[in-house]
């Protein structure tokens, strides 16, 4: 099992006669995902490894029952092809851009939000559920990161995912699903989302949180696992304990959060609720032992 | 994208929010007529981005001509200050806090008020909350006079300042919402003796994805605090310099933070960190040559890419070996798509390829310590 996507669901990629979109489309129908079409404006009825190819995501919905939509779309293009993709009705989209403007990430979000849509990124590797499907990027031939099993991953980055995962099957592992969220100040879907699906989906047997300095999205997640929604061991590791103050490295960091944010006051709100967090990636695997035999 | 404060303010005036007579000069022969334009006594503000200038003695206040030409002089001088805004003293009753930024959680946009200004608002969320106003505008509509007076009768303005407030207000959000800011703040607006408000202060915060539509302020030299930053930025490549003695370049935000923690856990320290993964993987020799410059004791090259190749990396390191020839040892753990073919392209002129993360960490710290630098 698996949440957001699995074997039967119909995935359009938008931007698929582009280079990144039909590199990756090649590769999501490899690992078995099902690509039921494209969209291009302007290249109808051209096929991308044997997808045929919409100008618009209406027409692609209608004639392939899409119920999914991943985005190879330019950040400045982003907000335009979302709303088409909402108003064609799909409500699972996936955002790979990095540099999505924040002002148009919101008024995304908040769509999102009132159509009870999810859309996952940007500036995300996307979702992937190994050894069965993916809308996104990710290398799943590297065995020693995407194993099939039991745990669900949520993160925030993408290259520390490939380490900290890795660290997981090291341990005997293997991923139910993973949810890359976005490395973005606004992501469009927030870890503590997240939590209700992997709570209700049988084939997840805990989660590993992969988070960062800067935000509120794991102190979040503390809280929603404080009320109880969320019941199933939760491992973490979070980036950024010794980033100086003054510099920011790389992602947007805190926005209005107040005291909120640093890695300390994450930690301890996650272990106030019974998480486990890691102070290594090395330290993953053994901490998740524990948690799933406690 | 921070914006000086003299170029917030230049938005403010636009917008027909009140700000102090002011005068920006570039050259210390222009004080002095900058002086007589906006009167004395003034105040003389370095047009930096750190904050805490105050505290800092980056603002200095000055009675009489000479007086403020002395300051001027030492600030330029000897402090190497690149611009100084001059502007006319404000006599104040009272100093109020407000800005506009970003919720990202309900994804609206946050109005923040507070009759405690002049301080630093993450001191007074975390000393005072309840002395924070907040009001709420969802994302699709726009600030309503309302919330605007809302906010105006918590803060306790009355007449004349009230009026003021609410258009002040109303004009923040306009800009807030105009140039893809992130944040538009004053601190402190000021209500001066006879019932006035004015901006004394002002910051605006650009997002920087939105560059592409917000072209008024290009970046310069005075964004960052070395020329190495300023050229690696302008090159579009992410640098930040430290003291340490470990020139990173790592890819993604996420890795790097943790392999500075993980060089901090080791105890070592870190030169300079540059971003090698996204569209800069491709891009080894313009880094390998930034990271030299500060003078690393080793260089730790940590990657596990997707989309970046690692054996495109790889090669790219090489050549720039080749050309470059340093003379400090390099370390690197470069996983991910295409990691084989990378481990031997790295191995043919007798590198080790390492494939965990702290292996390298903890041999780039040992090497730092044991280093001639």
């Amino acid at each position: 099992m698996s949440i957001f996507i699995d074997s039967t669901t119909r995935v359009l990629v938008q931007g698929i006669t582009g280079s990144e979109g039909s590199f990756w489309t090649k590769h999501m129908l490899g690992l078995g995902t099902r690509v039921v079409g494209g969209i291009t404006p302007g290249k109808e009825g051209q096929q991308v490894e044997g997808v045929p190819v919409f100008n618009t995501v209406r027409k692609a919905a209608a004639e392939t029952k899409a119920n999914a939509s991943v985005l190879f779309v330019p950040p400045a293009f982003t907000k335009d092809a979302v709303f088409e993709t909402l108003d064609a009705g799909i409500g699972k989209i996936v955002v790979t851009a990095e540099g999505v403007p924040v002002h148009d990430a919101m008024e995304i979000r908040s769509a999102a939000l009132s159509e009870k849509a999810m859309v996952i990124g940007g500036n995300t590797s996307g979702v992937i559920t190994p050894g069965t499907a993916m809308m996104g990027i990710f290398p799943y031939w590297i065995d020693r990161v995407y194993r099939p099993g039991r745990i669900g991953v949520m993160t925030r980055s993408g290259s520390l995912t490939n380490e900290v995962t890795a660290m997981l099957i090291k341990a005997g592992f293997g991923v139910s699903t993973l949810v890359g969220v976005g490395g973005d100040s606004v992501p469009c879907t927030r870890f503590a989302e997240l939590l209700p699906l992997f709570e209700k989906d049988n084939g997840t047997d805990a989660v590993l949180m992969i988070g960062e300095l800067g935000g509120t999205m794991e102190e979040e997640v503390a809280e929603a696992k404080g009320t109880g929604m969320f019941t199933k061991p939760l491992v973490a590791f979070v980036a950024g304990r010794t980033a100086p103050k003054d510099k920011k490295m790389g992602h947007a960091g805190a926005i209005a959060t107040a005291g909120r944010g640093s890695v300390t006051g994450k930690i301890e709100a996650l272990e106030k609720v019974g998480a486990l967090v890691a102070d290594r990636p090395s330290a993953v695997g053994a901490l998740m032992k524990k948690a799933v035999t406690k | 994208m921070k914006l000086f404060e003299h170029q917030a303010k230049e938005l403010f005036k636009e917008a027909g929010i009140p700000i102090p007579h002011g005068e920006v000069v570039e050259n210390e022969a222009d004080c002095g007529r900058a002086i007589d334009k906006v009167g004395l006594p003034c105040v003389i503000k370095s047009q930096v981005l750190q904050g805490g200038r105050g505290k800092a003695g980056l603002i200095q206040m000055a009675v009489t001509k000479e007086e403020a030409l002395l300051k001027a002089h030492d600030l330029m001088a000897t402090r190497k200050v690149r611009k100084l805004l001059f502007e006319e003293a404000v006599n104040k009753e009272k100093e109020i806090y407000m800005a506009v930024t970003i919720d990202p959680v309900d994804c609206s946009a946050l109005i923040m008020a507070s009759s405690e200004g002049g301080m630093d608002i993450e001191d007074i969320a975390v000393r005072m909350p309840d002395k924070i106003i907040r009001e709420r505008v969802k994302t699709f509509r726009s600030l309503l006079p309302f919330q605007a007076r809302n906010v105006m009768f918590e803060l306790g303005l009355k007449g004349e300042a009230f009026k003021q407030g609410v258009s002040i207000l109303l004009k923040m959000f306009e800009l807030f919402k105009k140039n893809d800011a992130e944040l538009v703040e004053i601190n402190p607006l000021i209500l001066t003796a006879d019932g006035k408000l004015v901006a004394a202060d002002g910051k605006v915060s650009i997002d920087d994805n939105a560059a592409f539509r917000q072209k008024r302020y290009p970046i310069t030299r005075d964004h960052f605090g070395s020329d190495i930053e300023y050229e690696a930025a302008v090159k579009g490549i992410p640098y930040l310099q430290f003291d340490g003695k470990i020139g990173l370049m790592c890819a993604g935000a996420g890795l790097t933070n943790t392999v500075y923690d993980l060089i901090n856990y080791y105890g070592g320290s870190v030169a300079s960190y540059l971003e090698f993964g996204g569209p800069n993987y491709r891009r080894a020799a313009e880094a390998m040559d930034f990271t030299l410059r500060n003078k690393p004791s080793v260089v730790l090259i940590v990657t596990f890419g997707t989309i970046a190749r690692a054996d495109v990396m790889a090669q790219g390191i090489v050549d720039a070996i080749e050309r470059l020839k340093p003379d400090v040892p390099i370390i690197t753990a470069i996983r991910g798509t295409g990691e084989e073919e990378a481990g031997k392209i790295l191995r043919k002129i007798g590198l080790e390829p390492l494939s965990e993360t702290e292996d390298a960490v903890k041999k780039a710290v040992e090497l730092s310590k044991a280093g001639v630098r």
